[in-house]
């Protein structure tokens, strides 16, 4: 246990490292140099040149790397181009929004989808387990923000019911009610896309599970059907689904960049879309990086969590597991 | 003796040799399938659907008399039916119908495009790192590692912050974030197949490494990887829509589904079906595509119906790119 554990997060190290070199060598393969546009146009040679030894740009390339991930390492990210804003206080903020948004769609689509699957297991082909198959169809075949533009045009314009986007109205700021009403329609969004895997697969883990022997056993020794699946099947059905939840966790930070997008919430996902834009290259390789350390951490954490809770798990052969 | 001849051949009348047809062989594994999927209702209406949005992208030209990219203020915001056009015209006076039919050319090459690099670099790569194992399974494996801890979306938008929004760096931006799931299959593959006894006969026999590959491992592959790249052609669609939405992928004069919805988004108030339209294609596009692939792969493995593996391989490329 504790080699596989050490073994794990040594893998993780390097895949951040890796991470880190793959992020920093994009950057610096963009035409022209990353940070051309960070020095002022008007600036005559000279002063560009005093300008870019100020800023490390004229020395070579893995130094510059060194540089950079000693900063990473104090927690400096850097500063922005546009208004030199540190880059950590620009992106905190969003973090936040981003989880009040996927914290909300991720419990509600546990809450459905759960339940909904393993009710499903039981009662294969029923209307229910076909509207379940419909809706995943279409979830994963919809493209996602096409569904909140639809869902805008019927609740917020015709209906005029919801509020259209953002996440409060102005000179509302703080109030639950009102921010309750602008999570109704994004949340509904993320739910559906989500709820098309989650389904699926609590009722294939719990149909796997109702396969095995010991259900026939505790079957055969006249155990209640509703005991059999809630006591015995359920437990052990649940194991899988939670390693699944457990890996798809860091999507909470990493956030929606397209319903973000779509609804104007001012999360991750959205700044990460504005900066692309804006060409912020260095808040782009911070929430990149800031992304990838949520995704191996939770991979970390998933897969150790599934070999605490299932002793049958060959550990070494598990390790190459990631999300 | 000669009346016993005859009596013989009374029993047993003479047999003509030519007229005798040979035994039938039996119908190979491509045969089987073919009149399985043929059988699949839900498969035949996809490949009627794809088949149809082919001939809409392909003869383009001839099934509209406008042009996507002319624009014309006289003749802006026209109601669907007027002047021959046929869902009207959008904000700046452009054929909505001519739009949708060349967007169908950009997707359905994107679509192919992806999924045909993918597969091609996904299997180089799945079969060296299966086939030599040691250093280089290693490395390659660390790389899918990478990969798949940042999240796609956001690596992409990265890219194509970067270098431009050229369709040729979006095609090659998506086949460089797609190809891991191909790798991972046929790295499964030969890892399982490289002990069998036919490999070491074959390499026994002095079969070189490249063939051994290419003739006897990879064929074993060959079913799952069709399986895996219809479903890539599906998630690179959904990609391509999303990327343009946001301003990073296709740009004007070209069109694309995606970029219609950006928009319509804006003129939400004027028309709300012009946001319709294009959403649906994709819909419909991606739909199509995800049936033949599953009715592929239930013509191939009818016992494996939607197996844990399955979903888990369409929530990794659907999920990770869509919201």
């Amino acid at each position: 246990m504790t080699e596989f554990f050490i073994r794990r997060t040594l893998q993780s190290v390097l895949v951040l490292f890796l991470i880190t070199l793959v992020t920093f060598g994009l950057i610096h393969a963009a035409p022209g140099g990353p940070f051309q546009m960070m020095l002022a146009p008007g600036l005559s040679p000279e002063a560009m040149k005093v300008q870019a030894h100020n800023m490390g740009l004229d020395q070579p390339l893995p130094m510059q790397y060194l540089h950079w991930l000693g900063n990473l390492l104090q927690g400096d990210l850097g500063y922005t181009f546009k208004n030199h804003l540190p880059i950590g206080q620009v992106i905190w903020p969003t973090v936040e929004n981003t989880f009040v948004l996927m914290g909300v769609a991720w419990l509600l689509t546990l809450i459905i989808a759960i339940p909904w699957g393993i009710y499903n297991s039981t009662k294969e082909y029923s209307l229910s387990d076909q509207t379940a198959s419909f809706i995943s169809y279409i979830g994963f075949a919809m493209p996602t923000f096409w569904f909140g533009i639809i869902l805008q045009q019927i609740f917020s314009i015709k209906l005029d019911w919801l509020p259209l986007a953002d996440m409060y109205t102005m000179d509302k700021e703080g109030q639950l009610g009102d921010l309750m009403m602008h999570l109704i329609l994004p949340v509904s969004v993320l739910t559906l896309s989500f709820l098309a895997a989650y389904v699926k697969y609590s009722r294939s883990s719990m149909m796997e599970v109702l396969d095995k022997d010991y259900i026939r056993t505790a079957r055969a020794k006249g155990v209640r059907e509703g005991k059999v699946i809630y006591k015995h099947a359920l437990r052990n059905a649940l194991i899988p689904v939670i390693t699944i939840v457990a890996l798809d966790l860091p999507l909470l930070v990493a956030g929606a960049a397209l319903t973000e997008s779509v609804f104007n919430w001012p999360g991750m996902g959205r700044l990460f879309v504005q900066m692309a834009v804006a060409r912020e290259y260095s808040v782009l390789m911070a929430i990149t990086l800031l992304t990838a350390v949520i995704v191996i951490v939770g991979n970390l954490i998933a897969d150790l969590l599934y070999a605490v809770v299932d002793p049958r798990v060959q550990l070494g052969k598990r390790g190459g597991r990631s999300a | 003796m000669s009346e016993a001849n005859m009596q013989t051949s009374a029993i047993i009348p003479p047999v003509d040799v030519q007229a005798v047809k040979p035994l039938k062989r039996p119908p190979g594994p491509w045969r089987t399938a073919w009149s399985k999927f043929r059988r699949n209702p839900y498969a035949m209406s996809g490949l009627v659907v794809l088949l149809v949005f082919v001939f809409c992208g392909a003869f383009a030209p001839w099934l509209t008399k406008y042009d996507p990219a002319k624009i014309d203020l006289m003749f802006a915001n026209l109601k669907a039916g007027t002047d021959g056009h046929l869902l009207g015209t959008d904000e700046v006076g452009r054929d909505i119908f001519a739009r949708l039919l060349y967007s169908a050319r950009i997707s359905l090459t994107v679509g192919f495009a992806v999924a045909a690099g993918s597969v091609i670099i996904g299997t180089l790569i799945g079969s060296i790192s299966g086939y030599f194992g040691g250093f280089i399974d290693t490395c390659f494996m660390r790389l899918v590692d990478v990969m798949n801890s940042i999240p796609l979306l956001f690596l992409n938008i990265l890219v194509l912050a970067i270098f431009g929004t050229e369709f040729r760096y979006m095609i090659s931006v998506l086949i460089l974030t797609s190809w891991m799931s191909v790798a991972r299959l046929v790295r499964g593959t030969f890892l399982q197949l490289r002990e069998m006894q036919y490999v070491e006969a074959a390499r026994a026999i002095g079969v070189s490494n490249f063939g051994i590959i290419f003739r006897h491992l990879l064929r074993n592959a060959s079913f799952p990887i069709i399986v895996n790249a219809t479903l890539m052609v599906g998630a690179a669609i959904l990609s391509e829509s999303a990327l343009s939405y946001l301003g990073l992928g296709i740009k004007a004069p070209d069109t694309s589904w995606g970029l219609m919805l950006t928009n319509a988004r804006e003129f939400m108030l004027i028309d709300p079906m012009q946001s319709v339209y294009p959403g649906v294609c994709i819909l419909l596009v991606v739909l199509a595509v995800n049936f033949i692939g599953d009715g592929i792969q239930d013509s191939l493995n009818p016992r494996q119906k939607m197996s844990e593996r399955r979903i888990d391989r369409w929530r990794k490329s659907f999920l990770k790119s869509k919201i």
